[in-house]
């Protein structure tokens, strides 16, 4: 067996948030903003409160009154009192005995809203290039901005420059299971049972919105219908928790699909133009400029767009560069982060634009990259240093299979190959707790997440104990916990659980292993066996029960309990480059160049994808099935987002295409075979010198399916997905522009 | 409709209070307490609330309750009590077949379907292209796939 949560998911025993009930629960259901953006000047809820089965009706006001004596974040309002942002912002919310019931009074919800002008996208406030001075404009909510050496001479010397515009639309999270919980207030406590990722800092959002005490809020986390960073922090906790304050019962809050696809947290489109100065073979200078639509809201701003904007030059060397971006807000729900926010996004057009380039030159695609890719030492035009870091060793054998596959396909026909780059950075500097428990039969990991389906915490963070110990799998068990009393985690997102927590379990484990150690008489290391359903510990030759080794007093209270922290360091960027805003320095360099096979439809432009091969840096693999699932499920994610998934908005800011019918992701029969390799030499700073992998897989994807694609047809397709309608565009099967734009 | 002629998993239920509206889904999750039948999108296009009506895949959340009287319902809950159902499960633990798992019970209940109702020399291919209507964000479909071509071993 590979994963000891399967047999509960394969028999259906497995409980999610949506699974969650209990006797005389209510149900909760929000009511919406029907208009992207106006002045709100009232709320009706007479007619609701008079429905059957209705039990509370909380706006701003009834929230006042639940809330009094607290403040919360005055930028975080549970619900708005004067200005309406987004269409789909929740401006109250209504408790019933039924779902139905509930659902019925919060239609019935009168909603009275003076329509005020609507920014609905990047282009209706930039329509052109913005000049110096957009920082001041009212639409932009940040501004970054870094360079470093004399672009002008570069730009200057250039044999030629390259200067193109891409686009970007946005992606939908589409977990299966929708957001949902069950909330209770008692004795002044605000208790939650949620499906997230990650309970502590829902805790610390929770008490930020409602402005409550931390310790009066505990968290307790289900198993996760899956987290691709929608549910990262708290999402429909703080109204369950009004409408449970505010009717002393349990009450059980979900969204449904169209409210998941709306609400549930999308990345945005993006503009971007992007300039090569191009001499001697190399691209010497490079200038890129990012628009990104960030919705109502974009948290942390500065350091979203800083962060995005650092994928934007990909992971190649060049002698001077200048990048700049703008997030711009728009009447949009607010843009969520989600699997390595805006990267697959970034790769594919910084390695979009590199592959142009380089069939420009008339060189070898790979070849050109090589040229520029980071070595270790290196420095990022950041100016920070490149640790352990594959991304040559990654290209070269994408490289060479693609010659193998070259040979084997027959060419011209719409068969195409392309090579993508991908690089990311584990999210190790966010700190985790766990300890590590010793009983004479098993080692029990306590900690505070739950798995979101990747397998990292059910089987990543038991590899790492099974590695220091030497103990069979058998014996190790995970436990779960609530916030008041598992140990501190911040959350499994940034691809950092077996790298950050895992950090702590290790810690915890070599901590257990020095004190078994000392009780057998020695000043090393101990490991662990099994014999006759019993736990034995051996250090020097000296081998006893795990029994004998434990006091009467530790056996009695469960076990022996060593614990764990992990909190690693964030590598530095050169100030000196950052003229405004702020940047994002990277902890741990992991990189990726994936391979890709493709069809293009010379007649309806539609791209099938046939052959692919992933090739990943992720340090030191931990656990090989883990490893190869998480690849396979990243690009085909990766797959959707390149060919078919992209949200729709109307010029009203209304998402046009809120559901599974209309919002295409990929299906079993459309996966091709995918080969996953693992390309060692490059240690991480996790356990083992383990990398994380959680986000990495589907980053390079759109950027060698466009690869691909150009390589096929001789035409660039600079906007994603690579819609059939898109390509037919570029290769003029159908008027340019059109309906579109 | 005389109550108890409908069977769930084996055992006869009463449904003469269920209203005309409701949707078998929330019959088994909310009366009958059967979570394991997921609710995913709640517009038939997701697969993960699939169960067996006398042995054939149905969307449960497409499916008025009243719709199956005198019907044999199957859950995942006893997906294995037969010989078909308990080789998908097998195969599904045996290739890891599973991530967050919200959409597994519906792949395994409409693989056991399927192989009932389709011989199990039917290709690989056919299998897998008519497996399209449950969908896994998790996965990328490669374990699935893994696990479907080795239940179909099992059961040849």
């Amino acid at each position: 067996m590979i994963r000891t949560d399967l047999p509960a998911k394969v028999s259906g025993e497995t409980l999610f948030g949506m699974d969650l009930g209990e006797p005389g629960m209510l149900w909760g259901a929000l009511v919406l903003s029907p208009v992207a953006h106006g002045r709100l000047r009232g709320l009706g809820f007479a007619e609701a409160r008079a429905m059957p089965g209705v039990e509370a009706v909380v706006g701003p006001e009834e929230t006042d009154r639940l809330l009094a004596g607290h403040t919360g974040d005055p930028e975080r309002p549970v619900f708005p009192r004067d200005v309406v942002a987004y269409r789909g912002q929740p401006l109250a919310a209504v408790a019933a005995r039924t779902l139905a019931q509930a659902r019925a009074a919060a239609r019935a919800v009168r909603c009275e809203i003076d329509p005020l002008p609507i920014v609905p996208d990047i282009e209706s406030v930039f329509p052109e290039w913005p000049g110096s001075g957009a920082g001041e404009h009212p639409s932009v909510i940040a501004h970054v901005r870094a360079a470093h050496g004399d672009l002008e001479a570069e730009f200057r010397a250039a044999e030629f420059v390259q200067s193109e515009t891409y686009r970007t639309n946005g992606v939908a999270q589409v977990a299966l299971e929708p957001h949902a919980c069950l909330a209770r207030v008692e004795a002044g406590r605000w208790l939650v049972r949620t499906s997230t990722q990650s309970p502590f800092s829902a805790r610390e959002d929770i008490s930020s919105i409602l402005g409550v005490a931390e310790e009066s809020v505990v968290v307790e986390g289900t198993w996760v219908g899956g987290g691709f960073g929608g549910k990262a922090g708290a999402s429909v906790e703080p109204y369950a928790l009004l409408l449970a304050a505010s009717t002393g019962r349990p009450v059980k809050l979900a969204l449904n699909y169209a409210e998941e696809f709306l609400i549930g947290r999308s990345t945005l489109p993006s503009v971007v133009h992007l300039e090569s100065a191009v001499r001697g073979g190399r691209v010497t200078g490079r200038r890129a400029r990012l628009l990104l639509d960030t919705g109502a809201s974009l948290p942390g701003r500065d350091f979203a767009t800083g962060y995005a904007i650092g994928f934007l030059l990909g992971p190649y060397r060049v002698d001077a560069f200048e990048v700049e971006g703008y997030a711009v807000r728009t009447n949009k729900p607010p843009f969520g982060p989600h699997r390595a926010p805006f990267a697959p996004q970034c790769a594919f057009m910084a390695d979009s634009h590199m592959d142009g380039v380089a069939r420009r030159l008339g060189v070898d695609p790979v070849a050109f990259r090589l040229v520029h890719a980071w070595a270790p030492g290196d420095r990022t035009p950041l100016g920070q240093v490149v640790g352990p870091f594959g991304m040559i060793e990654c290209l070269q054998k994408a490289g060479a299979l693609l010659a193998t596959w070259r040979k084997e396909i027959p060419y011209g026909g719409g068969f195409g190959l392309g090579v993508g780059c991908g690089f990311w950075s584990t999210n190790a500097q966010a700190g985790g707790e766990a300890v590590v428990r010793l009983t004479p039969t098993e080692l029990v990991i306590e900690q505070g997440e739950r798995e979101i389906g990747s397998g990292s915490v059910v089987r990543g963070l038991p590899a790492v104990l099974e590695r220091v110990l030497h103990v069979p799998a058998e014996v190790v068990r995970v436990s779960y916990s609530d916030t008041a009393s598992a140990p501190f985690d911040s959350g499994v997102f940034g691809s950092r659980t077996v790298a950050g927590l895992g950090g702590a379990v290790e810690k915890a484990a070599r901590g257990l292993s020095a004190e078994l150690a000392r009780r057998l008489g020695s000043t090393g290391v101990a490991h662990l066996s099994v014999d006759g359903g019993g736990l034995f510990a051996t250090a020097t030759g000296s081998r006893r029960p795990v029994e004998e080794l434990l006091t009467p007093q530790e056996i009695g209270a469960g076990g022996l309990r060593v614990a764990g922290k992990h909190y690693g360091a964030t590598g530095a960027i050169d100030d000196a480059r950052v003229s405004a805003g702020s940047f994002y320095a990277y902890t741990d360099f992991t990189a990726a160049a994936h391979l890709a096979l493709v069809h293009v439809d010379r007649e309806t432009g539609a791209v099938k994808v046939l052959r692919y091969a992933a090739f990943h840096d992720a340090g030191v693999v931990i656990d090989p099935p883990t490893f190869r699932a998480q690849v396979e499920g990243g690009v085909v994610m990766g797959l959707g987002s390149s060919l078919t998934e992209e949200t729709l908005w109307s010029p009203e800011g209304r998402l046009l295409n809120p559901s599974l019918l209309d919002y295409r992701i990929p299906t079993l029969g459309e996966v091709p075979p995918i080969e996953v390799h693992a390309v060692p030499g490059h240690l991480g700073a996790g356990p083992f010198g383990a990398k994380g992998l959680g986000e990495p897989p589907i980053i390079p994807v759109p950027a060698a399916v466009a690869n691909a694609v150009a390589d096929a047809t001789g035409v660039r397709v600079y906007e994603m997905p690579l819609s059939a309608e898109r390509v037919a565009r570029a290769l003029k099967l159908l008027p340019e522009g059109g309906e579109e734009r | 409709m005389p109550a108890g002629s409908t069977r769930v998993n084996g055992a006869p239920v009463d449904l003469s209070e269920v209203p005309d509206d409701e949707r078998l889904l929330d019959t088994l999750r909310w009366r009958l307490a059967l979570r394991g039948t997921k609710e995913g999108c709640r517009t038939g296009d997701c697969g993960a609330c699939t169960v067996l009506l006398d042995g054939r895949s149905a969307l449960s959340c497409l499916t008025l309750t009243h719709e199956v009287e005198g019907a044999s319902v199957t859950t995942v809950e006893a997906i294995a009590n037969g010989r078909i159902g308990e080789a998908v499960r097998d195969a599904f633990i045996a290739e890891g077949a599973a991530q967050c798992g919200y959409c597994t019970p519906g792949f395994v209940v409409a693989l056991t379907g399927l192989l009932a109702e389709r011989r199990a020399s039917t290709p690989v291919s056919d299998l897998l292209e008519e497996m399209g209507g449950n969908l896994c964000r998790c996965t990328g479909y490669g374990t699935i796939g893994r696990a479907i071509v080795r239940a179909r071993e099992a059961i040849r």
